[in-house]
């Protein structure tokens, strides 16, 4: 065939055309979030969010990004107060209990889910049972391990569950059900707001594939449309939400999925997004100045650790030695210089926004003090061929501080260090787990509901050397005495005084060294107001007006 | 010419078939465990670990794995993610962001390049030539994501907090259709715009001083068609095979300027499945890519008949 070269060009230029527009990507569709700041009532927003790492199921969600759209979706049994981080009640008329074992529930009238459908004790119930089932696969699974029957639907690794119901739920009607735990625990009622303990209405069970892209709560906010995968998910206010928990205000948000917080905080400053509760470490020399008081600084429920392997490496077992290192490091000068103030030094194992933190508990062990290191440090016996290995996850920005702690244990107590970087956290976590891995390492812990029993318990206990993240594989009989009797205490009050006897425990054992808490930042525009975030750094979207 | 298009085909075949296997292969190597990886930063219960690892098979040997995933391949399925969603809509969703990206991108390579490369190479010397190498050689030795995140700040956000013009969107968005695509299809096409620029003055300069384009000179033709027609026709066959390699590459690419920009495409797709050891995605993605390579080449040999139309394909 011949064609004239005119003819060729053109369908050349034709066939790029073609390829161009065939891939235009259906803009045609037009939503109102350009109308941000328009100063109507109710308004659009934009806010930052990064993708989540499952389909948004409650049960099956442990991330902050996933967490962050479920919050806005569900209202759980409890809240927690924006400053205190106490607990109180939201779906929950009340919660009792006489001896902290038998937990009577009883719900509030006027939840609905977003489809009409009323939210009752079997909804929890429900929702329960199939995040205890193993079957499932769901993360929260181990959240439901206190009440009584779990073991028969987690049996565990490679058996098959017996029965699909957890014997310690049983619903006495619509409004009201029973929760028995194997044992006393003082802190179930504050455990009850994370979102592993939301309610599921009956749609989930009939099409879980669709509710993972579109869930159907019971929150102040309803999706809007589905979740479009690496670009956005949208929500709008649920016209049928109680007035008495606070409708929410704006008439929809939208979360805009990045990949990168410098991208998310560019589109910030220019006003193509509302608010962030997250920010690059590149920004926080100018976050301050640019944003004034519509920059939020405040503490944040992590708290990051240098870890042993107890264990498995004898060399670590001294806890004297433990202590020569904490005392060597310079908490102070490592959050200035090189978190520039995004972490402040440690002084507890607890986070200091939680009911039961005691400033300066660590005392001693937390102050750098380079003589005494080095005389505790001699004392113990030192490390065999005077050398330690610190390992850390590459990927999340650990390299500097795990160095400058390096250098500070080479000067002080005059021994040789070596790094070992992981490509990740979970690649750690497993060489730990398999006891391929025996040096020291960088860890840390950040919450999942604002009790001082979730930062000793998850992390020391017995029970999380095989299910939780005891990876040190410290055990102290002591300590667990402590923590039973805690549990058993009859109040909150109470049981906070005899869990901070484990947390010191913990400081003269030291199994690990806290270092820093987290801060946490955020950012907003002139746009918006009313804007907070809670003890995980999470925005209270529903409170959020337009300026 | 059909017989030549329909072998280049066939023989593409193995190509992808081993292409497939090499990456599966190198997806299953890397240390790590996808489950794990899906867990993010905290344990999972051994017991929950079991029952995804049998769900996706991940207990099988690896050849029994890629069977499995090679027989689902030839029934049209490319599988599911650890995640549960086919592979075939993140592929969809995925791929138009990047094809536009890269498109927008070589043609701004084409124009840009290829004009900047004719005026240095018919100013030799002078004082425009001199600003061509320059700038080019800049743009060469600094790192993309250096004159993405520049761009970025002066031209997406500073341009619209100082001056208030919203031209180029700080990060990809729908609504802003084609001028989402600017910046960053700059951005992509930055490095290879140089090459473009500095192979078109050496070549047109070679060419140039050739006996037909003298014989065209003595002819009596005006300039523009002596150097459009004889000069630019000739000395564009270098450049064509540079820009067919190039799309296939603008493609795999992109990870670095969709990151930046936040654009939903197959860059930064890739770059999230490996890190998740999402093989069946990975795969995927890059089998498409080997294809878009494959096209790529064929369609550049096809346009050297037409360029030079001595070459003949039997």
């Amino acid at each position: 065939m011949r064609l004239t070269k005119t003819m060729r060009w053109t369908a050349l230029a034709a066939c790029t055309a073609l390829a161009v527009s065939a891939c235009t990507t259906s803009s045609g569709k037009k939503s109102s979030d350009g109308d941000a700041g328009a100063g109507k009532k109710g308004g659009s927003i934009s806010v930052e969010l990064g993708e989540p790492q499952h389909g948004l199921v409650p049960q099956n969600t442990a991330e902050s990004e996933g967490s962050e759209v479920l919050n806005a979706l569900f209202a759980g049994l409890v809240d927690y107060d924006i400053k205190d981080n106490s607990p109180k009640l939201r779906v929950a008329e009340s919660i009792e209990t006489a001896d902290a074992t038998l937990w009577t529930i009883k719900l509030k009238d006027g939840y609905t889910f977003h489809n009409g459908e009323k939210v009752t004790a079997q909804s929890f119930v429900d929702a329960w049972n199939y995040g205890a089932n193993q079957a499932n696969a769901q993360e929260a699974m181990p959240f439901f391990d206190k009440i009584v029957g779990s073991e028969e639907l987690a049996p565990g690794k490679d058996k098959t569950p017996t029965a699909d119901k957890l014997k310690g739920l049983k619903v006495v009607d619509d409004k009201t059900f029973t929760v028995t735990l194997k044992a006393p625990f003082s802190q179930f009622k504050t455990m009850l707001g994370y979102n592993a303990f939301f309610p599921l209405p009956k749609a989930f069970f009939t099409d879980t594939k669709a509710f993972e892209e579109a869930p159907i709560g019971n929150g102040a906010f309803q999706i809007d449309g589905k979740w479009e995968h690496n670009k956005q998910i949208k929500v709008k206010r649920y016209e049928n939400f109680p007035a008495s928990d606070g409708k929410a205000k704006l008439d929809s948000v939208t979360f805009k999925i990045y990949d990168k917080l410098e991208t998310a905080y560019n589109d910030l400053r220019a006003n193509n997004i509302q608010i962030t509760d997250k920010l690059p470490i590149s920004a926080m020399a100018t976050v301050a100045q640019e944003f004034g008081d519509r920059y939020i600084y405040k503490p944040e429920s992590g708290v990051g650790y240098i870890g042993f392997p107890i264990a498995t490496n004898p060399a670590f077992q001294n806890p004297g030695l433990r202590k020569a290192i904490s005392m060597a490091i310079d908490r102070e000068a490592i959050t200035k210089t090189i978190f520039s103030g995004t972490r402040k030094p440690a002084d507890d194992f607890i986070s200091p926004i939680i009911p039961g933190y005691r400033q300066g508990a660590l005392g001693e062990v937390a102050t750098y003090n380079p003589a005494k290191a080095k005389e505790l440090f001699t004392q113990s016996g030192g490390l065999p061929g005077n050398t330690i290995e610190i390992g850390y996850n590459a990927d999340g920005g650990h390299k500097e501080w795990i160095e400058a702690v390096g250098n500070q244990l080479k000067k002080n107590l005059g021994i040789e260090v070596t790094f070992k970087p992981f490509e990740k956290f979970g690649a750690i976590l497993t060489a730990l787990g398999e006891k391929k891995y025996s040096g020291a390492f960088r860890m840390a812990w950040s919450m999942d509901y604002p009790s001082i029993e979730n930062y000793l318990r998850p992390i020391f206990s017995k029970v999380a050397i095989e299910n939780g993240s005891n990876y040190g594989g410290y055990v102290n009989e002591d300590f667990e005495a402590a923590l039973a009797k805690a549990d058993a205490a009859r109040e909150d009050a109470e049981g906070i005084k005899l869990y901070q006897a484990a947390d010191d425990i913990l400081i003269k054992d030291l199994p690990y060294i806290p270092v820093y808490t987290y801060m946490s930042s955020a950012a907003y525009t002139k746009g918006v107001k009313n804007v907070n975030v809670n003890a995980q750094g999470q925005m209270d979207l529903a409170n959020v007006e337009l300026a | 010419m059909g017989r030549y298009v329909v072998r280049r085909i066939i023989q593409a075949i193995p190509v992808i078939l081993g292409a497939t296997f090499l990456i599966y292969a190198l997806v299953f190597l890397l240390p790590g465990d996808p489950i794990t990886a899906l867990a993010g930063e905290k344990r999972q219960d051994p017991a929950v670990v079991a029952v995804l690892r049998d769900r996706y098979n991940l207990d099988d040997p690896f050849f029994l794995q890629y069977w499995h995933y090679l027989v689902g391949l030839f029934q049209g399925d490319f599988g599911e993610d650890y995640r549960g969603n086919q592979v075939v809509d993140v592929m969809k969703t995925a791929f138009p962001y990047t094809i536009n990206l890269a498109l927008i991108a070589i043609v701004i390579e084409m124009v840009v390049g290829i004009t900047a490369g004719v005026i240095a190479a018919l100013r030799r010397g002078r004082f425009i030539d001199n600003v061509v190498l320059i700038s080019t050689l800049m743009v060469i030795s600094i790192p993309v994501f250096v004159i993405g995140f520049v761009l970025q700040l002066v031209l997406g956000v500073k341009l619209n907090t100082d001056l208030g013009i919203d031209f180029f969107p700080v990060s990809f968005n729908e609504e802003a259709g084609l001028r989402s695509y600017l910046l960053p299809a700059y951005v992509l096409a930055s490095t290879s715009l140089a090459y473009v620029a500095r192979l078109t003055r050496t070549s047109l300069i070679e060419v140039m001083r050739a006996d037909y384009v003298r014989t065209a000179v003595a002819k009596g033709l005006s300039p523009l068609r002596v150097v459009v027609r004889h000069g630019l026709r000739n000395a564009l066959i270098p450049i064509v095979t540079f820009l067919g390699m190039d799309l296939g590459g603008l493609m795999g690419g992109a990870v670095i300027t969709e990151g930046i920009f936040n654009i939903p495409g197959v860059g930064h797709q890739l770059f999230q499945s490996v890190y998740l050891r999402e093989r069946t995605i990975v795969v995927g993605i890059v089998s498409a890519l080997v294809m878009v390579y494959l096209f790529a080449n064929l369609v550049v040999d096809l346009l050297y008949a037409v360029l030079d139309p001595r070459i003949r394909y039997e």
